[in-house]
């Protein structure tokens, strides 16, 4: 058995792909074509090159609608089916709020109300028109912006994935940034699959728990990261949508799944939920495992909703589902 | 259909396809990609944005790539036979993305067929095949025939090489190149005869080694500013990082000596990415870096004069020096009132630049293309030429008789 490593710095992070098989130099050249998708995928996506396809959306879909390719279509059409699943917690057009609280190019800072209010309004994915005809976008009002920020990584390490299982004949763990991931087979025969530990978000070095996945992907979010403070309070980069205010719900949020991209994406809702709303998400998908923890007090209170974890530092009073 | 798609008539797409039942819109043209590896799907990715495109048939020979078709553009037919698409008479333009010793017989034969063709650079692994396209395309006129050497069609490049043509970097003392990269160049598969199919660009018999398959492209825009072919050249080449039992050089260094005097120095690694890929053309009065597919600087020696617009310029910092940058229609920038200092935003990538062209050519021509057969035959002649340098270790004449037709 060989391992074979390989990593790539894209969508403004790192990828880190390890992969046991019996052949080094074939895993290698799998894993460079699984790599290169997602170097191809990150010019095409991304929110902060000027030339990238959503770029152009963002600059035109205002005044025409604006043709795309037809995957990136599929994207954005299942980033609409998200937003509808999580109750708008989940939204890809959330580009006006990020730019008003300043989370674009810097660390955020407190917006004007009324500049607030504008975005808030410049927000909502009812408001961008997916016509499938024409596979083409286009947004029903002016200062519009789409943001796949949330939902790019998972997708990427999904298609990346689904190159190397053509190849099969391998384990691996792909990630991206260590938050976004997805486990083809396990490391080894006697491993249920792959262990990965989910940090304490107000303490790197604690794990709050680990889990075992096993061709399923695993997202974890959080709000900490760029952030600012006013008052006695953190304000996080993640804008909850429907109001407009940096997010409030859980303070860390992980979620199993078969698809990368669904977990990315609903790991992010997540913080903007209470837990009553985790609950309602949680039946909207099948086989979804969810893990967060709200902030209570000084505390991290988890709640689980079928995550196993292999190695629980969870308190049994605070196990819940 | 919503009111978009009425509005956006001017826009049809390529896109379409996704569910407007073949033959699709009547205006369009219908293209056939042939080979639907890599560069076969960033092509079709690019034609679903271009204006008046619609890929209606794809053709690979290997299983897993037609799946992908269907996944990509579900409303193309699929096909692992070519002919099938080049007997299709409302197929008029077919891109052939195969691997590059492949291109001759699918070049000849869809040329043979009338239709319109652009073939992936380099346009040919032996000088006979090149030869053997450049005679068929010749001998069609009225049938567009376009070359993949995509930075002739790409108006930053044409911006930069009218700038360069007028004498802006004063003298020219040398030219330097470099594609750098850390990739194995190994292709994977489950199924053995595909992974020897696909490993072409390792096979000594069929490469056109790196400076063929990597530096092609940025050799090309040598040619093309410098206004001139090499006439010798000296290659080096070592497998330094890829002991994986390839027999082809995974490192290598060039001198191509050019009739005005000129040297370019060329050298491509698979071993390291450092700087990855860059030209620089240095001169008595400045240095045009290219690089990022397209964006270029200009280095002013201390003692060259002041350039009208230099003070509203762009100026980006690299380590001690400060570039200038050279961006395409920055007058029109102005105009629109958008900061010509600033990266346009509506620039395209180079790919779709000659994408664009190659359909322009089917509704305002046939014209000889920017990169026209002739671009190609001369391309691939010095690749050719200079990989047998590299293989040998040795110096070659590039005899003009390599691309040259009777």
């Amino acid at each position: 058995m060989q391992t074979v490593r390989l990593a790539l710095n894209a969508m403004a992070t790192r990828f880190e792909l390890v992969m046991h098989g019996e052949d080094a130099v074939l895993l290698r050249a799998a894993g460079e074509e699984a790599l290169s998708e997602i170097r191809r995928l990150d010019e095409r996506l991304s929110f902060y090159n000027p030339n990238s396809e959503v770029s152009h959306i963002n600059d035109n879909a205002s005044k025409k609608p604006v043709p795309v390719t037809p995957d990136l279509y599929s994207l954005l059409k299942m980033a609409s089916e998200l937003s509808d699943k999580t109750d708008g917690a989940f939204d890809v057009t959330v580009g006006p709020l990020m730019r008003c609280w300043g989370f674009v190019h810097g660390s955020g800072t407190w917006p004007e109300e009324s500049v607030r209010k504008e975005a808030l309004q410049k927000t909502g994915m009812n408001q961008v028109q997916l016509d499938e005809f024409e596979c083409s976008v286009r947004f029903r009002q002016d200062g519009m912006a789409i943001d796949l920020g949330a939902i790019g990584k998972g997708y990427a390490i999904e298609e990346a994935a689904s190159l190397l299982r053509e190849y099969g004949g391998m384990s691996a763990l792909l990630h991206g940034g260590t938050s976004t991931m997805i486990a083809i087979g396990s490391p080894s025969y006697d491993e249920d699959g792959w262990t990965i530990g989910v940090a304490d978000p107000l303490d790197e070095s604690h794990v709050l728990t680990s889990t075992a996945i096993c061709d399923e992907a695993l997202s974890v979010s959080a709000p900490h990261g760029k952030a600012f403070q006013k008052g006695d309070h953190i304000w996080g980069h993640v804008i909850d949508p429907r109001v407009g205010y940096p997010v409030q719900g859980a303070a860390v949020a992980a979620v199993i799944h078969s698809s990368a991209t669904v977990c990315d994406a609903v790991s992010t809702a997540l913080l903007a939920m209470n837990r009553t709303e985790m609950d309602h998400v949680a039946q909207k998908f099948d086989d979804m495992r969810i893990l967060c923890a709200y902030p209570d007090g000084n505390e991290l209170e988890l709640v689980s909703n079928g995550f196993n974890s292999t190695d629980s530092t969870i308190p049994d009073d605070k196990k819940n589902g | 259909m919503g009111s978009a798609a009425l509005s956006g008539a001017g826009l049809v797409r390529a896109a379409n396809i996704k569910t407007r039942p073949w033959p699709g819109n009547r205006d369009d043209v219908h293209c056939g990609i042939i080979g639907y590896g890599p560069q076969g799907r960033e092509i079709t990715a690019t034609l679903a944005r271009v204006p008046g495109a619609t890929v209606s048939a794809i053709c690979d020979t290997y299983a897993p790539m037609l799946r992908r078709a269907q996944r990509d553009v579900p409303e193309a037919t699929r096909h692992e036979d070519y002919r099938e698409i080049l007997d299709n008479p409302d197929i008029q333009a077919v891109i052939v993305a195969t691997p590059t010793h492949l291109h001759r017989d699918i070049v000849l034969d869809a040329l043979e067929a009338g239709k319109n063709v652009y073939c992936e650079a380099p346009m040919a692994s032996s000088i006979d095949d090149a030869k053997a396209i450049a005679r068929a395309a010749r001998d069609v006129p009225e049938q567009i025939f376009q070359v993949g050497q995509i930075y002739r069609s790409n108006p930053q490049h044409r911006s930069v090489f009218q700038f360069m043509r007028s004498g802006a970097i004063g003298k020219p003392a040398m030219a330097r190149g470099q594609w750098h990269a850390k990739e194995s160049w190994r292709r994977a598969s489950p199924n053995a005869e595909r992974v020897r199919e696909l490993n072409w660009r390792l096979d000594p018999e069929l490469t056109t080694g790196l400076i063929g398959e990597a530096a092609l492209l940025q050799m090309d825009v040598a040619y093309w500013v410098l206004g001139e072919l090499p006439a010798r050249v000296q290659g080096f080449g070592q497998i330094m990082g890829w002991n994986d039992g390839r027999e082809i050089a995974d490192t290598i260094q060039t001198i191509f000596e050019f009739p005005s005097g000129l040297h370019l120095i060329f050298d491509a690694t698979l071993v390291s990415s450092y700087e990855e890929a860059y030209e620089v053309y240095m001169g008595s009065e400045s240095t045009i870096v290219f690089r990022d597919r397209g964006k270029a600087w200009m280095f002013k020696e201390v003692d060259s004069l002041m350039l009208g617009w230099e003070v509203y310029a762009r100026k980006d910092r690299f380590y001690k020096e400060t570039g200038i940058a050279l961006l395409a229609n920055a007058t029109q920038l102005d105009a629109q009132n958008l900061d010509p200092t600033e990266d346009d935003p509506n620039v395209e990538t180079p790919m779709w630049y000659a994408m664009q062209e190659f359909m322009d050519n089917h509704a305002f021509g046939p014209y000889p293309p920017a990169a026209n057969w002739e671009r190609g035959l001369e391309a691939a002649a010095v690749a050719i030429t200079a990989n047998q340098a590299i293989v040998e270790g040795t110096a070659k004449e590039i005899d003009p008789l390599l691309y040259t037709l009777d």
